[in-house]
């Protein structure tokens, strides 16, 4: 490591002051069978502190963050909170020592409500019967205090990725943490949402609370970390000061190579339309439509990409183009035929890929193989099925093919998907939505979750299938790459499309600017 | 990959179930004064002459056969995460109308058995078809549903007994349906004793075996080698990732519920074809029931509801010898109970370790009742099809 700023993880990056660290992490060895997945990691963070943990995917960053929040055992190693060894048996044991963890994939149960998610595990009760009063006002409390912007009765199962992410935190916070662990909490906020996100981390760290969070925008973790920790191959490569390490050298520490850029070349925008929305509107029950009276097209070779903050309707217009919501009105065309009434087979076997935002809720099956996987959403066609048979073995050495071109790291096609790294299971289901070569591919965040080098493969992965006639529509709340990809630019606020944009001159905090109204509602360039 | 560490988790379960179910039963008997070793030693017992020991093992494999059925219909429900608690009434209702529909026609022998067969599947497969329209269209339980189908199943079936179907004498001890013309009756198999020399046992062994052989095979290959089996094995681990890689959910329910109705609809047939040839006040009941257990032992997989059945009917058989050597006959139902509990307590433990060593990508949790069983916690019931995904939680 010559990068300058980075000094080696030697006990002396310790604490200069002798004060104990909030948390130290020794020689932590976690082993799964055929997998070492964190080799003698060594981590200290001070209290008071916002500690970033980055490093390519399947490094071991969620591995060692489970370890820390007593989900798993460690198979070497100590733990010491305050200077003190702890033993975690649960993180029922780790939330009583004051830690909490928001995981990389949400665990919130959709048919609750967000009080009833909430307070799930540590009910207030009074008399021996649950208080729901109280909770409501604690949460509410919280919910004020750090500005989460929570209403306790709504239901999980009608908020978006973001509103999710907050009752994550809220649910955290209401166990009393002093310790969070954060494991990829921006991952598909757009940067308004991930500067609240860190105006709240601010004020928890004002609070003194210690803060411990995994990213793979390295941009974003120079500006708001205090410290970095970098983690390659399971194991700590070493400490890295955030004023003084540039996000080029960050990557080069963790993976050695540059960081990508999404720039896309010349125009390939053909004159066939491959998607038309006329008027698409999908009500919500009760108050106004979450899709309202949309119109877009696109065209063979175009990449749409639409901006917006979480919540304003992409999931449901996602939702509607895939045929998994009703309409209540407006037709949905794909070339000229109208499709509107087609389900989502239908659409999926005329050439519809499908990258979803929560690749845990529509993505995959974790408890199946990755050959099971492969051919999710694929299993009416060969190579997953010959008639109304499955080909087990075309399927599994389509996958093991796979895996091969698209990096997906795991022993073989039989491996459970559980056992994936979150960004390697991205990786399979981009790798198996773009074999299946669609003729539009709708895309919501679709390198979520990826390391800069994973995520530099995709964006040349869309920009081939661009060229070669593909259309894309893309969602996502990185906003260099919407802008970096996208052909169209078009905005998202609270169910209407209310801008269009030219990628080629917008800048991000134009963009930024459309997507929170701040620009008026009328059409700009 | 070998076969130890294919098999090991498969019957890491239900063998520790078994296990734990002795252990139990035995505290429970020793409790009781009874001396288990001794009770164990009349079970185990089929008798001393050759004759006697075919007799005992006919017996079993006759009780095997409904129970294997009852099992295969409930974990063709349990895979998409679906209880058809139901199953009793489905049965009971379709026995007694193919029963009736059986004697009221004359037809050349197979066909007047495969109509026999086919009204059984239709009555129960439509009996099951109504728990799953409640379900795609007005979101009820079918937990709630099909038990109370159950009720209202038993109270059709005993109106028609004593009313329009009744074939038996006015003031018999027994009320029956008209017996089966000679057309309809299935022969036994018990030519294969001869076949090997053995000798002839005085009880038939049921020619229904082969259909549930058949049937099993059948049941096996559409789970795990069809699309319809992908399908169903998908919406059963995920019903929001189901919908999104096509899968209708509402289809999928109806069609599921309906298969399971269909084998539910053969497990009064056995005794129905291959003995009684007509419906009594005193027909088999409670089949339906124990198949949610012998499901539940066999994790949902055709071969492992086979030796569930097969071990239930053993335990089954050893009720009259128990009572014969004046043991309390609860001693077998209490093994029973005790495996069930212990089965569902073993397939938990065997889930987490399975998921412990997943890397290995051979420890395949099955689905089924792991899949929606609320062992994930926060999810009580299964989800409603359609509904978001219920596996929230699943890393903790
Ligand atoms: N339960 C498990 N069983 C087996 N292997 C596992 C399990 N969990 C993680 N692994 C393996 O351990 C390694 C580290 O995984 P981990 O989830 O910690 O990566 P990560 O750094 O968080 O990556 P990402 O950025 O993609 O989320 C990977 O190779 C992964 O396949
Ligand atoms: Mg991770």
């Amino acid at each position: 490591m010559a990068a300058t700023g980075v000094t080696g993880s030697s006990p002396a990056a310790g604490s200069p002051e002798g004060a104990p660290l909030a948390v130290e992490l020794r020689g932590i060895t976690k082993r799964f069978p055929g997998v070492v997945a964190n080799r003698d990691i060594e981590l200290r963070v001070r209290r008071g502190e916002v500690h970033a943990i980055v490093g390519e995917n399947g490094a071991g960053k969620s591995t060692l963050m489970k370890t820390l929040y007593g989900m798993h055992r460690p198979d070497e190693g100590s733990i010491l909170l305050d200077g003190r060894e702890v033993h975690f048996r649960s993180p029922a044991d780790a939330i009583a020592a004051g830690i909490g963890m928001v995981h990389q994939h949400f665990m919130l149960a959709d048919n609750f409500t967000v009080l009833e998610n909430i307070v799930l595990g540590s009910e207030p009760t009074k008399g021996g019967r649950l208080d729901l009063a109280e909770g409501r006002r604690r949460i509410r409390d919280i919910s004020a205090r750090y500005a989460l912007d929570l209403d306790p009765d709504e239901l999980v199962e009608n908020l978006g990725v973001g509103d999710r992410q907050r009752v994550e935190i809220a649910k955290v916070l209401y166990r009393g943490a002093t310790t969070l662990i954060l494991d990829e909490p921006t991952a598909v906020l757009v940067p308004q949402e991930v500067d609240e996100l860190f105006g709240n981390l601010a004020e928890l760290k004002r609070e003194g609370l210690t803060v411990i969070f995994i990213s793979h925008k390295l941009d974003e973790v120079r500006k708001v970390a205090d410290s970095i920790t970098v983690i390659r191959r399971g194991t700590t490569v070493g400490e890295a000061d955030p004023k003084t390490t540039t996000a080029r050298q960050l990557a080069e520490m963790m993976v050695g190579s540059e960081l990508p850029s999404p720039e896309t070349r010349t125009s390939t925008v053909r004159d066939v339309v491959v998607l038309e929305l006329r008027g698409v509107t999908v009500a919500t029950p009760g108050g106004r439509p979450a899709v309202d009276d949309v119109d877009l097209t696109i065209r063979e070779g175009e990449v749409l990409g639409i901006a917006g903050v979480e919540g304003n309707g992409q999931a449901e217009l996602v939702d509607a183009i895939m045929g998994l919501r009703p309409l209540t009105a407006g037709t949905v065309l794909f070339g000229d035929q109208d499709i509107s009434s087609w389900s989502t087979r239908d659409r999926r076997e005329a050439g519809f890929g499908f990258i979803p935002e929560d690749r845990h809720r529509q993505g995959m099956l974790l408890e199946g193989t990755l050959w099971e996987n492969r051919i999710l959403g694929h299993q009416t066609r060969p190579p997953a099925s010959k008639g109304w048979f499955i080909d087990r073995k075309a399927s599994r050495s389509d996958t093991a093919r796979i895996m091969k071109d698209y990096d997906v790291r795991a022993p073989g096609p039989d491996t459970l998907a559980v056992a994936l790294s979150g960004g390697n299971q991205q990786k399979l289901i981009v790798g198996r939505e773009m074999e299946s070569g669609p003729r539009l591919l709708v895309a919501a965040h679709p390198t979520r979750g990826v390391d800069v080098g994973a995520q530099a493969a995709i964006w040349e992965l869309l920009k081939d299938a661009r060229a070669e006639g593909m259309a894309i529509l893309l969602i996502s709340a990185d906003l260099d790459e919407l802008i970096g990809l996208s052909d169209t630019l078009r905005v998202m606020l609270r169910g209407r499309l209310v801008a269009t944009l030219d990628p080629g001159t917008c800048t991000p905090e134009q963009l930024g600017g459309h997507m929170t109204g701040a620009h008026g509602t009328a059409g700009a360039a | 990959m070998s076969v130890v560490r294919r098999l090991g988790p498969a019957l890491l379960a239900p063998v520790l179930a078994v296990v734990v179910a002795l252990v139990i039963s035995s505290a429970v008997m020793a409790a009781l004064a009874v001396n288990p070793f001794d009770v164990f030693g009349v079970m185990l017992d089929f008798g001393e002459t050759p004759g006697q020991q075919i007799t005992a093992m006919v017996v079993i494999v006759n009780r095997a056969i409904p129970l294997f059925l009852s099992g295969l219909a409930v974990a063709v429900a349990f895979r998409m995460g679906l209880f058809n608690i139901g199953v009793e009434g489905q049965y009971r209702l379709a026995t007694i109308v193919a029963a009736a529909a059986g004697a009221a026609v004359t037809l050349p022998g197979p066909l007047h058995i495969g109509f026999i067969v086919l009204v059984a599947v239709v009555v129960a497969a439509l009996w099951a078809g109504i728990v799953a329209v409640l379900k795609v269209t007005r979101g009820v339980s079918e937990v709630i549903s099909s038990i109370m189908m159950n009720f209202i199943a038993l109270g059709i079936a005993s109106y028609l007994l004593t009313g329009p179907f009744r074939g038996s004498p006015e003031g018999a001890s027994i009320i029956a349906t008209a017996d089966i013309p000679e057309s309809g009756q299935m022969p036994g198999l018990n030519g294969i004793f001869d076949l090997f020399g053995l000798a002839n046992p005085p009880r038939q062994l049921y020619g229904f075996l082969l259909i549930a052989i058949v049937v099993g095979v059948l049941i096996a290959v559409l789970l795990n080698r069809t699309r319809f089996g992908f399908d169903l094995k998908a919406s059963g681990m995920s019903p929001s990732a189901a919908s999104a890689s096509g899968v209708n959910a509402r289809a999928m329910v109806i069609k599921t519920m309906l298969l399971s109705g269909a084998v539910a609809g053969l497990i009064g047939l056995p005794d129905l074809l291959g003995n009684t040839h007509s419906y009594t006040t005193d027909f088999t009941a409670g089949l339906g029931f124990l198949g949610i257990a012998v499901a539940l032992l066999g994790r949902n997989k055709p071969f492992g509801i086979a030796l569930a059945a097969l071990l239930f009917a053993f335990l089954d058989r050893s009720l009259v010898p128990l009572q014969i050597a004046d043991y309390p006959s609860s001693v077998v139902t209490i093994v029973q109970g005790t495996i069930v509990l212990a089965v569902v307590v073993a397939n938990e433990i065997a889930r987490r370790v399975a998921r412990r060593s997943a890397a290995g990508g051979t420890a395949a949790p099955s689905g089924g009742p792991t899949a929606g069983d609320g062992s994930t916690g926060a999810v009580p019931t299964p989800p409603p099809p359609g509904s978001t995904d219920q596996r929230q939680g699943a890393q903790l």
